[in-house]
C-alpha cells in the first residue's frame, strides 16, 4: 500500500494517537512556504505510541512486523518540541511507515515502546541518553554509548561542550 | 606373545655390561688416573646426557619452529620466514630466541610468584624426563629401560600438572579457563591413548622401545606393526587422535584457543618463559611423533638398515647413525601431519572434546585391544 | 581463596571435632567452599569481538549464564558531526562507520539526500556503476565475515584465502577511486569518476575467477564436519524473534524469512536486474541443524557472494558510455523536508534519515546501523550457551563495531 492507503487505513480504524498527516508539498513564492520535501509522515501522540504501534504490529493490512528505528530530532534550539521518529518495515506487504511524534521540552516523558517490540529497547536508550527523552517504562535505562557519567544530553541544538571530563582536558 | 616373524640376523643390541650407557662407556674407556672414582664417572655420563638432552630439544624447537612457520605458510599461500639468515630464513628462531630472552621478565600482579615461575620449568622437566627414556638409536640410549614406552608416557603426562599451575598461577580469569580446559581434555584422552598403545604392545610383545623396534626388522625393512596385526590400524588412528588432544595441537587447541581465551594459560607468560612452553608444545610433539614411530612404523628399522643388516654392518657407528637418521625422518613426518592438521582444521568444542575422548574413542581402543589380542591368541595358539 | 603456597592461606575444612553427629550416627564435616559464577570481561580487547566491544559475561565454569554488551569504545559522535559540516564534507563520515562496505554506506546516504532533491537526475552509468561497486563490497565484506569467523572458530587457512580475493576487490577500488577501504566514491548525484579503461574487464575477469573460489572456500570451511558442529544449532534465533528484534539482512534471511531490499523494495536498478534473472535470494533452511542457527547465517553470506556476481554481470552488460555524475552544484544546498532511505547493507538494513531545512548544513543526520540492531539480539542468545558457543554467536552476527557505535 502507498501511503495514503496506509493512513486512509490508519483514520478509518480510529487507532488511538493519530493527529494529522506530513505530506510533502511544492515550494510557494507567494506564502513564502519553502515547501518541503522527501517522504511523509504520520503524526501521532507520544502518549499514545505504544497502543499505535501495537495496532501497526497486529493488523493484517499493515502487518508492521519490524521495528526500523526509534530516534529523536531537534530541529532547532528555539523550538519548543523535540520529535520523536519511528520507522517501521512491514516484510509481508513490502512497505514502509514513518511517525513522527512531538514532545515538548518542557515535558519530556513518553512511553515506552519495549512491550510492542523489542528492537525498541537499544533505540530508545539512545535516545534518553543523547536528547534527555524519558521513557517510561523502559527495562534498562543505562546509557549505552556515552560513559555512564556524562554530563548533559549532546544531541541538543544549544549542547554546551564540557571543559573536561573527570581531570581530562576536552578542548 | 611372541614376535611373529624373527629376523634372520635375530640379536638385539647388547653393551658391555647391564646398568650403563654409551656415555658411561665412553668415559670408562678413557684413559683417567687412578685416584678418579667410580661416581665421577657416573656424575659425568649423567651431565653429559643432560647436555644432550638440552642440545637435542633446542635443535627440535628450532627445526620445528621454522617448519610450522614455512608449512603454515606455504599452505596459506605466502612465503613464510625468508630473510633472517638468507636462504628462506633458516635463522629466523634464533633470532626470535635472541629476542625472546632479553625480554622484560613480567610477573603479574596478584599471580602466585612460586608457582608461575615454577610451571614453565617444570612442564620442560617432564618433557625432558620423557625425553631421557627416548634411545637414539641401538647403541645409543641414556638408560636401557625395559619399561621404556611406560616411562615415556608417565613422566610425559606431567606436563599437565605445570600447565594448570601455569593458569591458576596467573591470577587471570581466561588463563583459569585455559587450565581447566587443559586438565579436563588431557585427563580423557590418556585413556584412550594408553589403550591404544597396547594393541602394538600385544603385538610386539614388548614395552622397550629398543626390543620393538629391532622386533620390526626383517621382510626387506617392511615388517612393521601396523602390518603385523589388522587391529594395529584403527589402533593407530586412535593413538594419534589421543596425541593431538595430549599434546594441545588443532583440533584440540582448546587451552591455547587464541580466538577465545586470547592465549588461554598462556596468557601472561612472556620472554623466556612463554618459549618454555614452546619449546615443550614441540617436544611433545616430536615425543609423540617417535612414539608412534617406534610401535607402529617400525622405529629405527627401513629397507636401508634392512640391507646394512644383511652386509654385517650391524653394530658400526654409521648403522647407529643410519637408524638414528631413520627415526627422525619418521618422526618429523609425524610432526609434519600434526601441523597439517593444525592449519586445516577448525577448533573442536571442549563437551564435543569430551564426548569424542569419553563415549567413542575409549570403547573403540578397548575393542581393538581385545581384537589384537584374539588375533594374536588365533595365530600362536591355534595355528602353532 | 588463595593458594597453599601463600602465606595468609586458611584451610576451608573445619577440624574434625567442630563436625556434627547427624541423627543417623553420621558424623557431618562442614566445608565452606562456596561456588559462585565467575563474572568475566570479553573485550574490549580480545580476538573474537570484531572490534572494541566489551561483553560482559556470568559463568558457571563454562556454561554462560548471563551476557551484557557494553557499547561506546568507538564512538566517534558522527550524527553530530552531521550537523556541523555541509552536505558533501559528511561522505567521508559515511565511509568509516561500517569501513568495511563503505561503498554501501556512500550509496544510502546519497540516495537519501537524492530522495530529497527529486529534480535531480542521476545518469544511468552512474546507477550501474554505484551498483557494480556496492556489489563487489559486499563480496569483499562477506569475505571478511566468512575468513573470520573461521578464525573465531579455530580455522586458520580460510582467513588468508579470503583476504587473497579481498585484495583484488582492493585493488580495483584503488583504480577506480584511489582508495583501498574508506572511498568516498559514490556522491550525491552519482559517482565520482569514471572507471579507467580496462577496468570494467577487469572486473569481469574477477568474477570468472572468483567463481571456482568460492567453491573451494565453501568446501574447505563450510562443509567442514567440525566447523558444522561448531555451529550448527548454535544461536537458534527464530523468526518471531528476528522480527521482534529488528533484524535485517543475513540475520533475518538465515531465520527463513524470504525478504531482501534489493528484490522486494527496490532501488536503483536492482529491480530490473532481478526481474532479468540476475540474482537469488538465499535462505536458511535449517540444513544442518535448526532454522536461523549460526551455520545458516553464514550459509546465508557464503550464496549471497555467488549471487552478487550475477548482479556485477549484468550490469557488466548492461552498461554503456555516458556521464556518470548528474548536474550537482559545487556546493549543495538539498531542499527543506525529511527522509528515510534504507538499503541492503552487507549487514542488514542501513537507513540514513535527513532533515533538512534549506542550508547547506543537515538538520539531523541519523544513521540507523544495522550492527546496532543486530547486536541486541546477544543478551537473549548466550545464557545457556557454553563459552565457546558464545564466541561462534557473535562471529555470526557479523557486526562491525564502527557501525555499533557510529
Amino acid at each position: 500500500m502507498d501511503f495514503q492507503a496506509i493512513a486512509d487505513h490508519l483514520s478509518v480504524a480510529k487507532v488511538p494517537g493519530l493527529l494529522s498527516l506530513e505530506l510533502p508539498r511544492p515550494a510557494d513564492k507567494e506564502t513564502k512556504d519553502k515547501g518541503r520535501s522527501g517522504l511523509p509522515y504520520v503524526c501521532v501522540d507520544p502518549a499514545r505510541i505504544a497502543d499505535f504501534l501495537t495496532f501497526c504490529r497486529d493488523d493484517d493490512a499493515l502487518g508492521f512486523e519490524v521495528l526500523i528505528d526509534i530516534t529523536a530530532s531537534d530541529p532547532n534550539a528555539e523550538d519548543e518540541n523535540l520529535w520523536i521518529l519511528v520507522q517501521l518495515l512491514s516484510v509481508q506487504h513490502r512497505q514502509r511507515l514513518g511517525i513522527k511524534c512531538l514532545l515538548p521540552k518542557s515535558a519530556l516523558s513518553m512511553p515506552s515502546s519495549t512491550s510492542v517490540y523489542r528492537a525498541a529497547q537499544w533505540h530508545e536508550r539512545e535516545c534518553m541518553e543523547m536528547y534527555g527523552v524519558n521513557f517510561e517504562g523502559h527495562p534498562d535505562p543505562r546509557n549505552m554509548l556515552l560513559p555512564d557519567d556524562w554530563p548533559g544530553y549532546p544531541m541538543r541544538k544549544d549542547y554546551e561542550f564540557p571543559k573536561e571530563y573527570h581531570g581530562i582536558s576536552c578542548e | 606373545m611372541f614376535a611373529l616373524i624373527q629376523d634372520a640376523s635375530g640379536a638385539v643390541a647388547q653393551t658391555h655390561n647391564e646398568g650403563s650407557n654409551f656415555l658411561h662407556t665412553l668415559l670408562q674407556d678413557l684413559p683417567l688416573p687412578e685416584w678418579v672414582p667410580g661416581w665421577a664417572l657416573i656424575l659425568g655420563s649423567v651431565a653429559m646426557g643432560v647436555g644432550i638432552l638440552v642440545g637435542i630439544v633446542s635443535l627440535i624447537a628450532l627445526w620445528s619452529v621454522w617448519m610450522e612457520r614455512k608449512v603454515s605458510g606455504h599452505m596459506q599461500c605466502r612465503n613464510g620466514p625468508m630473510y633472517a639468515g638468507g636462504w628462506h630464513g633458516w635463522a629466523q628462531t634464533i633470532a626470535d630466541g635472541i629476542k625472546l630472552f632479553q625480554k622484560e621478565d613480567m610477573i603479574p600482579l596478584g599471580a602466585d610468584k612460586v608457582l608461575f615461575v615454577l610451571s614453565p620449568g617444570l612442564v620442560l622437566a617432564s618433557i625432558f624426563g620423557a625425553l631421557a627414556a627416548l634411545p637414539l638409536s641401538y647403541d645409543w640410549y641414556f638408560a636401557r629401560m625395559d619399561l621404556g614406552i611406560f616411562a615415556i608416557l608417565a613422566i610425559g603426562s606431567t606436563t599437565t600438572i605445570g600447565v594448570i599451575m601455569a593458569g591458576w598461577a596467573s591470577n587471570s580469569k581466561w588463563s583459569l579457563y585455559g587450565a581447566m580446559r587443559e586438565a579436563a581434555q588431557v585427563v580423557a584422552y590418556e585413556i584412550p591413548l594408553g589403550i591404544a598403545l597396547m594393541v602394538p604392545l600385544i603385538t610386539l610383545g614388548t614395552f622397550s622401545l629398543l626390543d620393538a623396534s629391532s622386533l620390526q626388522s626383517g621382510f626387506f625393512g617392511m615388517n612393521w606393526a601396523i602390518f603385523q596385526n589388522p587391529l594395529c590400524l584403527p589402533a593407530f588412528i586412535i593413538f594419534w587422535i589421543a596425541a593431538l588432544a595430549e599434546t594441545k595441537r588443532a583440533p584440540f587447541d582448546l587451552p591455547e584457543a587464541e580466538s577465545e581465551l586470547v592465549a588461554g594459560f598462556l596468557t601472561e607468560f612472556s620472554g623466556i618463559r612463554w618459549s618454555f612452553f614452546f619449546m615443550e608444545e614441540y617436544a611433545a610433539m616430536f615425543l609423540m611423533s617417535v612414539v608412534g614411530a617406534v610401535f607402529f612404523f617400525g622405529g629405527f628399522e627401513s629397507p636401508v638398515t634392512y640391507g646394512m643388516r644383511g652386509a654385517g654392518l650391524e653394530g658400526s657407528i654409521l648403522f647407529s647413525l643410519v637408524c638414528f637418521a631413520t627415526l627422525v625422518i619418521k618422526a618429523f613426518i609425524g610432526v609434519f601431519l600434526m601441523m597439517w592438521l593444525r592449519w586445516t582444521l577448525p577448533r573442536v568444542r571442549i563437551d564435543q572434546v569430551m564426548t569424542m575422548g569419553y563415549k567413542y574413542l575409549t570403547p573403540l581402543a578397548l575393542i581393538c585391544v581385545l581384537g589384537a589380542a584374539i588375533w594374536e591368541a588365533i595365530l600362536h595358539v591355534v595355528l602353532n | 581463596m588463595t593458594s597453599p603456597t601463600q602465606k595468609d592461606h586458611k584451610p576451608s575444612i573445619r577440624p574434625a571435632d567442630e563436625a556434627r553427629v547427624l541423627p543417623s550416627g553420621e558424623r557431618e564435616f562442614f566445608m565452606d567452599v562456596a561456588t559462585s559464577d565467575l563474572e568475566i570481561n570479553m573485550g574490549p580487547q580480545h580476538p573474537a569481538t570484531h572490534g572494541v566491544m566489551r561483553v560482559l559475561l556470568r559463568t558457571d565454569g563454562e556454561l554462560v549464564t548471563g551476557a551484557q554488551p557494553h557499547l561506546g569504545y568507538l564512538h566517534r559522535c558522527a550524527e553530530k558531526i552531521g550537523e556541523n559540516v555541509e552536505w558533501l564534507q559528511y561522505l567521508p563520515y559515511t565511509d568509516r562507520y561500517d569501513y568495511l562496505s563503505a561503498m554501501n554506506n556512500n550509496l544510502s546516504y546519497s540516495l537519501a539526500v537524492e530522495a530529497l532533491m527529486p529534480e535531480l537526475e542521476i545518469p544511468r552509468r552512474g546507477t550501474l556503476i554505484r551498483m557494480i561497486c556496492a556489489e563487489l563490497n559486499r563480496i569483499a565484506s562477506h569475505l571478511v565475515a566468512f575468513g573470520t569467523y573461521g578464525l573465531d572458530i579455530g580455522a586458520f587457512t580460510p582467513f588468508f584465502y579470503a583476504f587473497r580475493e579481498r585484495e583484488w576487490i582492493q585493488a580495483l577500488f584503488e583504480k577506480i577511486c584511489g582508495a583501498r577501504l574508506t572511498y568516498s566514491y559514490i556522491r550525491i548525484g552519482g559517482v565520482f569518476n569514471d572507471a579507467p579503461p580496462g577496468w570494467l574487464q577487469e572486473v569481469s575477469d574477477f568474477c570468472d575467477v572468483f567463481e571456482e573460489k568460492w567453491q573451494e572456500y565453501y568446501d574447505l570451511l563450510i562443509e567442514n564436519h567440525i566447523f558444522v558442529q561448531r555451529t550448527a544449532n548454535v544461536g537458534v534465533i527464530s523468526a518471531e524473534m528476528a522480527y521482534d528484534f529488528g533484524l535485517t539482512g543475513p540475520m533475518l534471511r538465515g531465520s527463513g524469512v524470504d525478504f531482501d531490499l534489493r528484490r522486494d523494495m527496490p532501488y536503483m536498478e536492482y529491480g530490473e536486474a532481478h526481474a532479468a534473472g540476475a540474482f537469488n535470494v538465499p535462505l536458511g533452511t535449517g540444513e544442518k541443524g535448526t532454522v536461523g542457527d549460526c551455520w545458516d547465517r553464514t550459509q546465508v553470506r557464503m550464496v549471497e557472494m555467488k549471487e552478487c556476481l550475477g548482479i556485477v554481470r549484468w550490469c557488466l552488460e548492461q552498461i554503456e558510455p555516458g556521464p556518470v555524475i548528474g548536474d550537482v552544484p559545487k556546493v549543495i544546498k538539498v531542499p527543506p523536508g525529511e527522509a528515510y532511505v534504507g538499503i541492503e547493507n552487507p549487514r542488514g538494513e542501513l537507513g540514513h534519515y535527513l532533515h533538512s531545512d534549506g542550508g547547506k548544513v543537515a538538520t539531523r543526520c541519523r544513521v540507523r546501523a544495522p550492527s546496532f540492531v543486530n547486536l541486541a539480539v546477544l543478551e537473549d542468545l548466550m545464557p545457556g550457551t557454553l563459552l565457546a558457543d558464545s564466541v561462534a554467536i557473535i562471529g555470526s552476527t557479523d557486526i562491525v563495531i564502527g557501525e555499533t557505535d557510529r
